[in-house]
């Protein structure tokens, strides 16, 4: 038992961010009993942009690649739950389940073109920003054209409540501790796999792919895997998100979204996985303090931080803090 | 049938050559300092507020014509100087400044001039007809003006002693510093001059499109599928990739809706990504 303890002491030792995201797990499942409903909606919507955080920093954090489209995953999932929800007549018992598995089957099946067209062409690096960027356009004017489906520019409201197997999660209570049950299997789920040997040849693709793939690993296989896995959890946030809100908007499929993810990525520390949610936490707790000041001022502060980053701070704000 | 086709021929040159002179920028920038410029959509921008301006103080068309280029110009040169110089060395870097500073620019174009789009006079009102079919004459004005632009710029590129140093950094850096060029006069001038073309490209469309401080973002993204098909740092490469983009994006829309039309092209250029990744024609 003490050599147990002894192992699991010095593990943690030599991994601070598990006992961060254990802090951080604790935090928000007690968090419930001290708030109202109404807050306690916004921090669930909360976790679930957390959740869409962590599925980039998942692909970018761990590749080095960085995806500018993220927020495409995120609506084609809130999409495909709003669209399945609304035009098709689903037994309602079972039209959440048939939601989910429509919007996340239709975001992986993107990235998985897509990803197959650039990563094997031998696309990397800032060329796959501006293509995954290029995606993001198109998808929200396909958002916002295609308005006999999608509502257009207003959007679709009336998106079924979650049902699943007979379950309700219209209750603000069930709802918050599902998107946590979500969101911390998602934490310890990557941690885990990041940590083991598929992270470990990640880290070696990031380094050097020619060096990897002189070593037997299909290199463009795995990052594949990995932005297809990175882009259905972000689809996963996007229809939960649908769901319980009820509704979609062309701004949940739109430049600025998948430009805030990055943000709440990077604010984190891109690469650390808890800090994706803690950096989600922080900058929403800002916007909306500054978004209250003036319409403009959110968008230039995001600006700003940007340019302040790649200046200042160009290994993240947490490298500096760790150092 | 022959009525059809020439407005439709006319469409499609108006707009290739809006992206000749728009993406040249861009191209040069990437092909040169590997720098995506995410800014580069609001030089387009602020050459069409040039022209707004100009026109609130009683110039017209012509005077912003010569005076929106060289706002780009110094304004690019300025850019390039404070924050693009130091971003070379890291394109990740880069694209986050670049974005960053798309996003402010935006704001203060917004905050500064409001939501609403703004009007501008063309210089040429009433249309000509060519053999039965009649067409605006600013825009066949444009589509001269703007490929008179492009040759000066290709003959530049080819011919002057700045294009020389020019293609000689794009393909080797370093050969070119030992030879004595200064890489940051180069670079400095280089993405100015892309500046300034922008800011033209944004005069010429003010009278064809509304006037708002989102209006460069359409042509940035088109100018990247222009530079991913055409392929970066080639001027051949520009030409070829705005005639395919262009011709394409014109003539989809007359049989699918618009929003298919544009994911196609999107496809096509990622499905092009896989089997030339360089681009149709590489530096």
């Amino acid at each position: 038992m003490t050599d147990f303890t002894q192992t699991l002491r010095r593990r943690i030792a030599r991994r601070p961010a598990t006992l961060v995201a254990i802090a951080v797990s604790l935090v928000l499942l007690v968090l419930p009993a001290f708030v109202n409903a109404y807050a306690l909606s916004s921090y669930r919507d909360v976790i679930l942009f957390a959740i869409f955080a962590l599925s980039l920093d998942v692909f970018w954090g761990k590749t080095g690649i960085l995806s500018f489209g993220h927020a495409t995953f995120f609506g084609l999932g809130a999409y495909g739950m709003a669209v399945t929800g609304i035009h098709f007549e689903i037994d309602p018992s079972i039209v959440s389940l048939v939601g989910l598995l429509a919007g996340v089957g239709l975001a992986a099946l993107v990235a998985l073109l897509v990803g197959y067209f650039i990563l094997f062409g031998g696309v990397r690096g800032a060329y796959f920003t501006i293509v995954t960027l290029a995606l993001t356009l198109t998808a929200n004017h396909i958002a916002v054209g295609w308005s006999s489906v999608t509502g257009g520019d207003s959007g679709l409201i009336g998106v079924p409540p979650l049902v699943i197997f007979g379950l309700s999660f219209v209750d603000p209570f069930r709802s918050y501790y599902l998107c946590l049950a979500v969101l911390l299997a998602f934490l310890f789920g990557s941690i885990a796999i990041m940590n083991g040997r598929f992270g470990l040849i990640l880290t070696a693709i990031q380094d050097d792919e020619t060096k990897a793939q002189t070593l037997g690993y299909r290199t463009s296989l795995l990052l594949l895997v990995t932005f297809v896995a990175s882009a259905s959890m972000a689809a996963l946030a996007g229809a939960l998100y649908a769901a319980m809100n009820g509704f979609v908007a062309p701004d949940m499929i739109a430049l600025l979204l998948s430009t805030e993810v990055i943000i709440w990525v990077a604010v984190g520390g891109s690469g650390t996985l808890i800090g994706a949610i803690i950096g989600t936490f922080v900058v929403w707790w800002l916007q909306q303090e500054i978004s209250s000041f003036n319409a403009s001022a959110w968008p230039i502060a995001i600006g700003s931080f940007f340019i302040a980053l790649v200046l200042f701070f160009p290994r993240g704000p947490v490298a500096l803090v760790s150092e | 049938m022959l009525t059809d086709f020439i407005p439709f021929a006319l469409n499609a040159m108006t707009l290739i050559s809006i992206l000749l002179i728009v993406s040249m920028g861009m191209a040069i920038i990437f092909g040169l300092m590997n720098v995506i410029n995410l800014a580069h959509g609001e030089f387009i921008t602020i050459g069409a507020f040039v022209f707004v301006l100009v026109q609130s103080f009683g110039g017209n068309f012509w005077i912003a014509l010569v005076v929106a280029p060289f706002v780009g110009y110094v304004f690019g040169l300025c850019l390039e100087k404070a924050l693009i110089s130091r971003v070379y060395s890291n394109p990740l870097h880069a694209i986050l400044v670049t974005w960053g500073l798309s996003l402010i620019l935006q704001q203060l174009i917004l905050l500064t001039f409001g939501a609403a789009p703004q009007s501008v006079r063309r210089p040429f009102e009433g249309s000509i007809e060519i053999a039965g079919a009649t067409y605006p004459i600013y825009r066949i004005f444009l589509i001269c003006f703007a490929q008179a632009i492009f040759a000066i710029t290709a003959l530049i590129f080819k011919k002057s002693r700045f294009g020389l140093e020019l293609r000689a950094s794009i393909q080797s850096p370093e050969m070119t510093s030992v030879m004595g060029v200064d890489p940051d006069k180069i670079n400095a001038r280089a993405f100015a001059s892309g500046a300034a073309l922008a800011a033209l490209a944004g005069v010429l469309l003010a009278p064809l499109t509304a006037v708002t401080a989102f209006m460069g973002i359409n042509y940035l993204a088109r100018s990247f599928f222009v530079v991913l098909v055409g392929g970066a740092g080639s001027i051949s490469g520009v030409a070829a990739g705005s005639g395919l983009i262009g011709t394409l994006e014109t003539a989809l829309p007359y049989q699918i809706p618009n929003t298919v039309a544009q994911a196609l092209v999107l496809i096509l250029a990622i499905v092009m990504l896989r089997f030339r990744p360089k681009g149709l024609v590489p530096a």
